[in-house]
């Protein structure tokens, strides 16, 4: 009933997925994939948590059916950074403390790093912009413009800062 | 609800004339997806509803923007971020380029379509004032052939246009205005980004050759009607005038005599009312300056 195949590349890895023609992306994500950084917030592409980068763009993963991403390149919060080395962007975040319930964390590092892949030297009104998907309830935000500003130094010191250290 | 006995697919050709022959065969029982960003929500918990999709993504000719002749076409599937970052539309068309800036977050922009913000017909959405100004039409296509549209008479309610369920909206056709064509935008909401406008204006004014007077002015408001809207009589006061001839009290009066907006969520009508007359100085007072700037 209703089910397809549909193949998509996450986070370096190409994956077949069984799926239905009324599956979100997000639900896949988290349910088949069992990549549960992506979370859920409104469901109604407001919040941002759900945010990925499937082919090359921001998205909101609530608002992409599965099988359109049939064929994309995702990469999803745990596709960021490794094991053993953190990508510049978390590390700022956790250095200047811009995580406190961590709920809105893997969408607002996903919009932050594609903003300094487009920007490596955002102003703070960029900033806003780049992360005005993305809502976050606790920490009023300015940690998090900290934390934007200090990856950015640091990635445009390493050189190139485009944030691809870990591809 | 009914049971189907044919399971239900997901339609993704890379043709117009593969999705032209699909949309002839399912017609209202198939959902035209383009973006998502509007469906996905009207659907939200009821995803289950719809039975057959048919997913425009692959079909490349509805992604470009194009100039032929002394007009721009831009395909159903170009998203907000394309117009946004158009050259040759912020060279052209800046007041649909400044729209498109306008819509949603970088996550809605990088997925919805000016073709899925044109059929959603929602009487707030950010670009069909801009494109009513700019006279743009809308071409129609089906198994049967193709129509073209102009703007004003393909919205007629809200969330209702006239597009038939075995009909595609293709292409959104502007011709270029001259270069002596001015343009403003202005969206008002609660907040900036993931907002729903109040009211949002597009005003276009075009001088003719001696650059001193008007040649043609479209007034265009969302958010205010059932449908978007021009202001014709804005239009008939200014032609053949030039800016000290003008009382822009008086024309912003005009343009909060003549719309009919309702009391919802996002502000009362008398709120809306008060704010478009003001908002319409503001656009003539910002139109008046880059004349005198440009001369």
């Amino acid at each position: 009933m209703n089910k397809l195949i549909i193949e998509l590349t996450i986070n370096g890895k190409k994956r077949k997925v069984e799926t239905t023609i009324s599956t979100r992306l997000l639900d896949l994500i988290r349910d088949d994939l069992h990549l549960t950084g992506t979370k859920e917030g409104c469901g109604k592409g407001e919040c941002g948590a759900c945010t990925v980068i499937m082919n090359g763009e921001l998205i909101a993963s609530c608002l992409v059916l599965a099988p359109q991403a049939d064929g994309a390149v995702i990469t999803t919060i745990e596709g960021v950074g490794d094991d053993k080395c953190l990508d510049s962007v978390q590390e700022a975040f956790i250095e200047t403390g811009a995580v406190q319930c961590g709920f809105c964390t893997p969408g607002m590092i996903l919009a932050a790093k594609k903003l300094l892949e487009e920007n490596p030297h955002p102003d703070e009104e960029e900033i806003k912009r780049g992360i005005s998907g993305n809502l976050c309830r606790c920490t009023g935000y300015q940690k998090i413009f900290d934390a934007i500003k200090l990856a950015a130094n640091r990635l445009s010191k390493k050189g190139g800062g485009r944030g691809e250290e870990n591809a | 609800m009914h049971q189907r006995t044919v399971p239900c697919q997901f339609f993704a050709p890379q043709k117009i004339e593969e999705a032209l022959e699909i949309l002839s065969r399912y017609g209202k029982e198939i959902k035209v997806i383009a973006g998502g960003t509007d469906l996905l929500i009207q659907y939200y918990d009821r995803l289950y509803e719809v039975g057959d999709w048919l997913d425009l993504k692959n079909i490349k000719e509805l992604k470009e923007i194009k100039i032929h002749q002394n007009q721009m076409e831009i395909g159903a599937m170009v998203t907000h971020v394309q117009l946004e970052k158009s050259e040759a539309i912020k060279k052209y068309f800046p007041v649909l380029s400044q729209a498109a800036a306008d819509i949603g977050s970088p996550q809605i922009r990088n997925r919805g379509t000016i073709g899925g913000n044109i059929v959603n017909a929602s009487p707030a959405g950010d670009l069909l004032a801009p494109l009513m100004a700019y006279e743009t039409q809308f071409k129609l296509l089906s198994v049967q052939g193709e129509r073209i549209v102009p703007a004003e008479e393909f919205f007629i309610g809200p969330k209702k246009t006239i597009i038939e369920p075995a009909q595609l909206l293709t292409r959104i056709i502007l011709p270029l205005p001259s270069e002596r064509t001015y343009g403003s935008w202005i969206k008002i909401g609660k907040r900036k980004a993931l907002i729903i406008a109040t009211i949002t204006l597009a005003l276009i004014v075009e001088m003719a050759e001696d650059d001193k007077t008007f040649k043609n002015v479209r007034t265009c408001l969302g958010s205010v009607a059932p449908t978007p809207i021009e202001i014709k009589e804005v239009r008939e006061k200014m032609i053949g005038k030039n800016f000290s001839q003008l009382d822009f009290n008086q024309l912003g009066q005009i343009v909060e005599d003549k719309i009919s907006p309702i009391d919802d969520i996002r502000g009362t009508k008398e709120y809306r009312k008060d704010v478009a007359k003001e908002i319409m100085i503001n656009a003539l007072e910002e139109i008046d300056a880059a004349w005198r700037s440009y001369k």
